[in-house]
């Protein structure tokens, strides 16, 4: 009877404690929602209310007709889908190469790889810069997508080895033994088993590029090559903050991706442990 | 098993097969870090102006109080980020480890903050902390907490705790799900033996859980210091590194030294140092940690 009594009260306290956590995680993204729904003039109210009164599609409107806003997001689009490509390719080449195959320098580049992590974007943002500027790719996305694949391709390789690791080598030898290149046994055999590692990939690089601010913001300086995030913040320095508006667009801007990576989550999960943890 | 195939095939498709990698590497990560490094010895604005200075900015770093401010600064917000990001993460994740009825909703909310942009974030907690009409003041002068508005971003000491509640806020959720992740390879039988021993809670958690997870509790720490040291875009968007100096980050100080005042050369041997801190951290971590083994 007692043990019964306590786990009963030992489950309410972890469902308080949870819900109390939760509420503190929602309410600051339902606040999101509710303002970007209102006018400008009820973002003005000292005490405001959840619910928007009266409620509005302005903000929305807004976001594709007053700004560029939907261009900003194609310019992410592009920017993005290039250099998850980008990085897919490299990347799962290379993971092949460093399981299958053994070479000279192999380790070093392993340590280079891991490396890379260590370094800050602030550390890489001015010769990056610099460097853009003087092959002329300076405000241009072509330039963006150069520097988002180098930032990207070297976490994107160590989670793609984990994954090539697990594929037995056995494969490999009965498809060489029927007389195929390497290539075809990376291509047409190996390279459909770790789907899932790509993914993890994908979305990895997508969440990344979608993500980044700082690099955007100093190589691309034109409103229509702008990237949304970099767009998004800009608003936010102007004198005067229209904060229904600039809440429309943040939640425009990153609730579907939020929506697809709890949908993907598993996979993003599955790639951050293989490469970040047992790496 | 490598040999066999190392023997038909030399290694030169090996080669091939990570070239393109090695390319990248090489040409636009190694390339312009060394190319970084030069800029650092001198006194340029990419342009017109390449004096050479030297290690002139390096020397001056470490005489400088503003880079040294900001370095501290940057640790002491390290160091509680990290520190907020574990406990909770912890926490949580022991918590959604056990068996309860709405468990996948909890673990669903609790990711969500991972995969917002941090620009978003930071603009969201603007906003709930705006001083005349925000939500967070509202709220708490109807619980009754607070007699008059607080500017939670304008003031020195508010600035930075707010500043750090938001980064845990943002963080804590891929400490937990790597944590969540870890627990779930701990074989049940390790604490159903533990338990028939009449070993209590806590031993348990200190002598199972935490020893399981150290691989996974090493590599978090060294990924989640480096990654917010290096934090930016957060800080930049609710504070600018204001007010004052309150929350200047050394990468905000680098950014606006290299892109503010057009002083490239500074900037970049600036950046050379806080990659050194990076690495110096990171080698730390793995050596105290390898040493309890």
């Amino acid at each position: 009877m007692k043990i019964k009594t306590e786990r009963y009260i030992g489950r309410t306290v972890t469902y308080v404690v949870l819900t109390a956590l939760a509420l503190v995680i929602l309410v600051p993204i339902l606040w999101m929602i509710s303002t970007s729904f209102k006018t400008e003039a009820a973002t003005y109210n000292p005490h405001p209310t959840w619910i928007p009164d009266p409620p509005s599609l302005m903000a929305y409107d807004k976001f594709f007709n007053t700004y560029s806003f939907g261009k900003m997001l194609m310019n992410s689009c592009v920017t993005c889908i290039a250099t998850v490509i980008i990085c897919v390719l490299c990347s799962s080449l290379a993971g092949y190469g460093i399981t299958r195959f053994r070479f000279h320098g192999k380790k070093a580049l392993m340590q280079f790889l891991l490396v890379t992590q260590m370094f800050p974007a602030v550390m890489m943002v001015v010769p990056f810069y610099a460097i853009l500027s003087k092959v002329g790719l300076t405000n241009n996305l072509v330039g963006l997508i150069v520097v988002y694949s180098a930032t990207n391709v070297a976490f994107s390789t160590w989670m793609l080895v984990s994954y090539f690791k697990s594929i037995p080598i056995e494969l490999d030898e009965a498809a060489r033994v029927d007389g195929a290149s390497s290539f075809r046994i990376f291509w047409n055999i190996i390279l459909p088993l770790v789907i899932p590692g790509i993914v993890a990939v994908a979305i990895y690089v997508l969440f990344h590029g979608w993500n980044e601010y700082m690099y955007s913001s100093v190589i691309i300086s034109t409103d229509d090559l702008k990237t949304i995030t970099v767009g998004i913040i800009s608003l936010n320095s102007q004198n005067q903050i229209k904060w229904n508006d600039l809440m429309a667009a943040s939640a425009f801007s990153s609730l579907p991706l939020v929506v697809l990576f709890i949908c993907l989550q598993k996979y993003f999960v599955e790639g951050m442990t293989g490469g970040a943890v047992k790496g | 098993m490598k040999k066999s195939l190392q023997k038909k095939h030399g290694p030169i498709d090996g080669y091939l097969f990570v070239l393109p990698v090695v390319f990248m590497m090489v040409a636009l990560i190694a390339y312009p870090m060394l190319y970084g490094l030069y800029i650092s010895f001198f006194n340029t604005n990419l342009v017109s102006r390449w004096n050479f200075v030297g290690l002139k900015y390096y020397i001056e770093a470490f005489q400088d109080p503003e880079f040294y401010q900001s370095v501290l600064l940057t640790f002491k917000y390290m160091i509680l980020v990290v520190a907020g990001h574990f406990i909770v993460g912890f926490f949580l994740a022991l918590q959604l480890n056990k068996q309860f009825k709405g468990r996948t909703a909890y673990r669903v909310v609790f990711m969500l903050p991972w995969f917002f942009p941090e620009a978003v974030i930071a603009l969201l907690f603007t906003w709930i902390l705006n001083p005349m009409y925000g939500v967070f003041n509202d709220i708490l002068m109807k619980v009754g907490l607070i007699s008059t508005n607080i500017s939670w971003l304008g003031s020195k000491d508010l600035a930075f705790s707010s500043v750090v509640f938001v980064s845990i806020w943002k963080g804590f959720p891929l400490v937990m799900t790597m944590i969540l992740a870890g627990l779930q390879t701990i074989p049940r039988d390790l604490y159903e033996a533990a338990e028939i021993d009449g070993v209590g809670r806590f031993a348990q958690l200190w002598y199972i859980t935490i020893p399981s997870l150290k691989s996974i509790i090493k590599t978090l720490l060294i990924l989640d210091c480096v990654w917010w040291f290096k934090q930016y875009t957060l800080v930049y968007t609710m504070t600018s590194g204001g007010p004052g100096t309150a929350t200047n980050l050394i990468s905000l100080s680098v950014y606006g030294t290299a892109f503010n005042d057009l002083r490239f050369g500074k900037g970049a041997a600036w950046g050379v140092l806080v990659f050194v801190i990076c690495v110096l951290l990171s080698t730390v971590f793995k050596r105290v940690i390898k040493d309890e083994d």
